[in-house]
């Protein structure tokens, strides 16, 4: 056996892989709901582009790694 | 009147081949069985003339083997061979290795050769593993092939010393006659000598065969022969000199599974996520006597112990335990005949074929499965990351022809041992630690969510038994860092389309005001 060497584990506990993909999707969700709901509603002058790129950024963020935890959780780990 | 004998004699080393090629050779198959009756009695002391002629290097000189017993266990189609030597030194200068001989035949065929020490009296015998590797003797008389076992302590003059050997021929058993039909039990020839063949002088040497059942057809004859029930006894032979061979055919039946595997392809994926998925490719064959004629189903489930007793219909896998989604199919789709138990020890698949296999049958089938990482990367002294898994072929009781083993790490850079290891991407310098030798090869793969492709590192092995399941290592480094590479690939991409969003509802594309 030899001395006991320590073993490697994924950085994120795998059991949370499913409850963290729904939690992050459904934020990620609502983030770009409400990027959307913005670009609907404010008319054309009132556009703050730093207002729609920081939407953006927070929706895409949660989006990714939601997309990556689901992918994890459903058995392709990539 | 010398030269004819030398020439058959050279034959009977070649008519030992695989079995495919036995089947143009029915009438050699007679010859060598006759010659090998007449040639037992001129064989003895006519080796003895012409190998004193041969003037044999000094350090066959320097051994000599007080008490030689070999156990051959003929029981499955892999041919286990137990040597006990007890040598002693008779010259001055102490000797550091003692030289085993294989006819160039059977060292075609040898897919192990261990060796062991026994050290200690009676009751406190421990057991010390020692090196043995394959060696070169100038003359060395008709190709013999050589392999050389280092001692720990060099022998010095007048000691002696207990060698355990064990060695393992695999396609030695070849059926005959070639081709059987289903309801007819397989017989099959072993080739060898009833003298041990060696350079050193031997005292005095025993060889018994254990056969698996009672029915032996025929055995050459070499006084003093004894059988009796399931061993067949040659020897006790006294003072023959080095390079003593006579050789011996037992004709006997043997109906235990043949099961080879032709190609066996390992994929190994490291997901530093968690996972490790297994991906097997067999291509199994039934390395027995030829099926000839037609299959009867109904014969075959009516009377199971009088049609088919040389087939076999249901494979034994031993998998790690705590493996989860295991899988078992081929080109058509899922096969749904399998049962997997498992223990928190080890987990066993068994599996059946969608027909039972006879000889000359052949099956193609994919297993896979996937393992927690935890038990099996880990992280080194020197900070690189290795993976410790275990080489060989899961099935019980089968050889394997050619075994290649792929590590791939799933990440970037994937690895593959063929067992091929696939390591993640951003992995680099991988490096393999194998107990035996092994062909290395790198390769790339694309897998999910890759950019620059994973390395894959292939390691290939001819002809590998059951007693080749060890542990290995694949060494490389990898920063925890380039894990993050993923998510944010997959984050950028949902930005890149809500930018677009941006560009699409900020630019007015109307073509009238």
């Amino acid at each position: 056996m030899g001395s006991k060497a320590a073993a490697i584990t994924s950085p994120v506990p795998v059991t949370w892989y499913p409850t963290l993909a729904i939690f992050m999707l459904a934020i990620g969700l609502i983030v770009s709901a409400s990027f959307f709901i913005y670009e609907a509603t404010s008319s054309r002058r009132n556009h703050s582009l730093a207002k729609e790129l920081t939407t953006g950024a927070v929706a895409s963020f949660f989006l990714g790694f939601g997309s990556l935890f689901m992918l994890l959780a459903s058995g392709v780990y990539v | 009147m010398l030269s004819p004998v030398l020439h058959r004699h050279c034959h009977l080393f070649l008519v030992t081949g695989r079995s495919e090629d036995s089947r143009g050779l029915g009438s050699f198959q007679d010859m060598a069985r006759s010659i090998s009756m007449e040639a037992a009695g001129l064989t003895l002391p006519f080796l003895i003339l012409t190998f004193l002629t041969i003037s044999a290097a000094s350090s066959t000189n320097q051994i000599q083997i007080l008490n030689a017993e070999r156990r051959i266990d003929l029981s499955s189609h892999i041919v286990k061979v137990f040597l006990t030597l007890k040598v002693e030194n008779v010259m001055t200068a102490p000797a550091s290795e003692i030289v085993l001989a294989f006819p160039p035949a059977q060292a075609d065929h040898l897919a192990l050769v261990k060796a062991q020490a026994a050290i200690g009296k009676k009751k406190k015998k421990s057991y010390v593993h020692l090196d043995v590797n394959p060696t070169e003797l100038p003359d060395a008389p008709n190709g013999t092939k050589y392999f050389s076992i280092s001692l720990l302590n060099p022998l010095s003059s007048g000691e002696t010393a207990t060698l355990e050997v064990l060695y393992i021929l695999t396609h030695s058993l070849e059926p005959f006659p070639a081709e059987i039909s289903q309801s007819e039990s397989q017989l099959v020839y072993f080739r060898d000598s009833a003298l041990i063949l060696s350079p050193y002088h031997v005292k005095q040497q025993t060889t018994f065969l254990k056969t698996p059942s009672t029915k032996v057809e025929s055995f050459t004859r070499v006084e003093p022969t004894k059988f009796a029930g399931r061993e067949l006894k040659y020897g006790p032979y006294e003072d023959h000199p080095p390079y003593s061979f006579s050789p011996v055919i037992v004709h006997l039946e043997n109906n235990s599974p043949f099961a080879v595997v032709e190609e066996l392809l390992r994929e190994v994926e490291i997901s530093h996520w968690g996972n490790i998925q297994i991906t097997e490719h067999y291509k199994l064959v039934h390395a027995g006597a030829q099926h000839k004629g037609v299959f009867s189903r109904v014969e075959y489930q009516s009377r199971p112990s009088f049609s088919g007793t040389s087939s076999f219909k249901h494979l034994l896998a031993s998998l790690p335990p705590r493996v989860h989604s295991v899988y078992y199919r081929d080109d058509i789709g899922n096969i749904s005949s399998s049962h997997l138990r498992s223990d928190y020890r080890k987990s066993e698949l068994e599996i059946e074929p969608r027909y039972p296999l006879f000889g000359g049958w052949k099956a193609t089938f994919v297993i896979g499965y996937g393992l927690p990482l935890e038990d099996f990367l880990f992280e080194s002294p020197d900070g690189k990351r290795y993976l410790n898994f275990s080489f060989g072929c899961p099935l019980a009781e089968t050889v394997v022809d050619k075994l290649t083993i792929k590590v791939g790490l799933l990440l970037l850079i994937i690895c593959f041992h063929d067992a091929v290891v696939v390591l993640p991407e951003g992995s680099k310098d991988p490096s393999a630690a194998v107990p035996f030798p092994v062909e290395q090869r790198l390769e790339t793969k694309y897998s999910y969510l890759d950019v620059v492709g994973r390395t894959v590192l292939v390691l290939e092995k001819k002809n590998a038994v059951p007693e080749h399941i060890t542990p290995f290592q694949v060494y490389y480094t990898f920063k925890p860092i380039f894990m993050l590479a993923e998510p944010l690939m997959l984050a950028s991409v949902f930005f890149l389309f809500f930018v677009a969003c941006l560009a699409y509802l900020h630019n007015d594309l109307s073509i009238r005001k």
